[in-house]
């Protein structure tokens, strides 16, 4: 057994170990919090993406199988009843292909002239999704266009529906986007047959929207599609698409209606998107 | 520490920051995914004791946070505590049983989320606590105490025996 002398400095340069630590955390944290060190850490950040980039590609090109494999083990019976349904799909797709074919010539000459109509004149940058998000705690996906393409952060991320999420953190080859269903996330949106603002806040990867602002007396339907407010400073342009009302209830003494959404860009398996060259007002 | 130690330690960090970011998380299950890198604290704390552990801990953390978007230095943070805390909960305990790691593992991983949600929500973001806590949990827990027995042997790879009077766990710890 060791001396009761060494056992005390043992104990003592344990605590000043931990203290330091503890310490210098603190001091990083109160950095990046304040905004002092955003540079070097945001610096530090685009090159530790960098270098992971080509490792995370090849070693995605080998493991994919692999992942794919273990997710469809995880979500076996979802993938059978997506099958199903998909299959269900297929042959109705096929019955209207002989129709929709009259009718492509003429969106053909239309989507020449005006693409996505909610996109309008705005340049896009088309990116694939790499990789979800690195945390548990927040809702993000990873995409293979950074700044190099002309990325940046703020710029708004559309799948083909609507609205996928916002563009956080950039580096030159690929760029970080909190997607509408993170928990921080917040869109202001038109509701209502007279356009009334309201707010679409996420709640998780997964989970249903929610509409805050929603005033009882305001005429909702189920199935109404909500899209971007476009107010001055706001953080996305008007009119994108960006959920469907699956759900309102109003208590006679609430100050506003209980209102769920869900996203119209399939979030969970999107696997391109257009990023909006369209940056908000500072 | 020698120079091949630090070698050691560096590939060790490098390999679970390439398999967290290119098997793990993709392995969703209601939108939480395993987490490996809250590992690599514990399992340095419980092969090398608490001063390694929370200095390996910290430098751990420094390197996670990199590629995550909340503040930087809260996984630095919270990896320091756990590695220290991992150290001296377990610097007294026998630790030839197999069944000892997983419930190490399952309850540094549960401290360390909680940890983390707990300082996000200090940093003014609640919805660490409110929203994704719970499912970080539910997924987290059990696959850590799967995960930990590779990682305690990389672990125990790379960091070398802490001296004479420490018990140097079966499995990981002294080369």
């Amino acid at each position: 057994m060791p001396p009761r002398r060494t056992r005390r400095s043992r104990r003592s340069r344990r605590g000043l170990t931990i203290g330091i630590l503890v310490v210098a955390s603190i001091a990083i944290i109160t950095l990046d919090y304040r905004g002092d060190a955003h540079g070097t850490i945001t610096w530090a950040k685009r090159g530790a993406h960098d270098a992971l980039a080509p490792v995370q590609r090849g070693v995605d090109d080998v493991t994919r199988p692999i992942g794919s494999f273990l997710s469809g083990a995880v979500h076996g019976s979802a993938l059978e009843k997506q099958n199903a349904k998909l299959a269900r799909q297929v042959s109705a797709l096929e019955r209207q292909v002989l129709a929709q074919q009259a009718i492509d010539n003429t969106v053909r000459s239309l989507d020449r002239l005006d693409r996505l109509p909610w996109v309008g004149g705005i340049p896009t940058v088309t990116a694939e999704v790499t990789a979800l998000s690195p945390s548990d705690f927040d809702a993000t996906v990873q995409l293979d266009k950074g700044s190099r393409a002309g990325v940046a952060v703020g710029m708004p991320v559309v799948g083909s529906n609507g609205l996928a999420g916002q563009v956080i953190e950039v580096w030159s080859s690929g760029c970080t986007v909190r997607l509408i269903t993170d928990a921080r996330s917040t869109v202001g949106v038109r509701v209502g047959p007279a356009g009334n603002l309201a707010l679409v806040q996420g709640a998780g990867l997964g989970r249903n929207l929610v509409v805050n602002l929603v005033s009882p007396g305001i005429t909702l339907s189920k199935g109404e599609v909500l899209t971007t407010s476009g107010l001055q400073n706001a953080q996305f342009p008007p009119d994108i698409p960006v959920a469907r009302i699956v759900s309102y209830s109003s208590t006679p003494s609430a100050t506003q209606q209980t209102v769920t959404a869900r996203p119209l860009a399939s979030l969970a398996v999107v696997s391109y998107v257009d990023i909006l060259q369209w940056q908000p007002a500072q | 520490m020698t120079t091949s130690d630090l070698a050691r330690c560096t590939l060790v960090v490098a390999v679970v920051v390439v398999v967290q970011h290119t098997l793990l998380d993709s392995l969703r299950v209601g939108g939480a995914h395993p987490d490996i890198m809250l590992l690599l604290p514990m399992a340095a704390g419980y092969t090398a004791g608490p001063e390694r552990g929370a200095a390996f801990g910290f430098v751990a953390g420094l390197v996670a946070d990199l590629f995550l978007p909340t503040t930087y230095g809260l996984s630095a943070l919270v990896g320091c505590l756990l590695g220290f805390a991992t150290g001296v909960a377990t610097s007294g305990l026998v630790r030839s049983s197999w069944w000892l790691p997983p419930i190490v593992a399952a309850a540094a991983t549960a401290a360390g989320m909680g940890g983390y949600a707990i300082l996000g929500g200090v940093l003014g973001d609640s919805t660490m606590l409110r929203d994704y806590l719970a499912p970080a949990l539910v997924v987290g827990v059990p696959s850590a105490a799967v995960l930990v027995y590779p990682v305690l042997r990389m672990v125990g790879w790379a960091l070398p025996a802490p001296g004479p009077g420490y018990n140097a766990p079966a499995g990981g710890g002294a080369r």
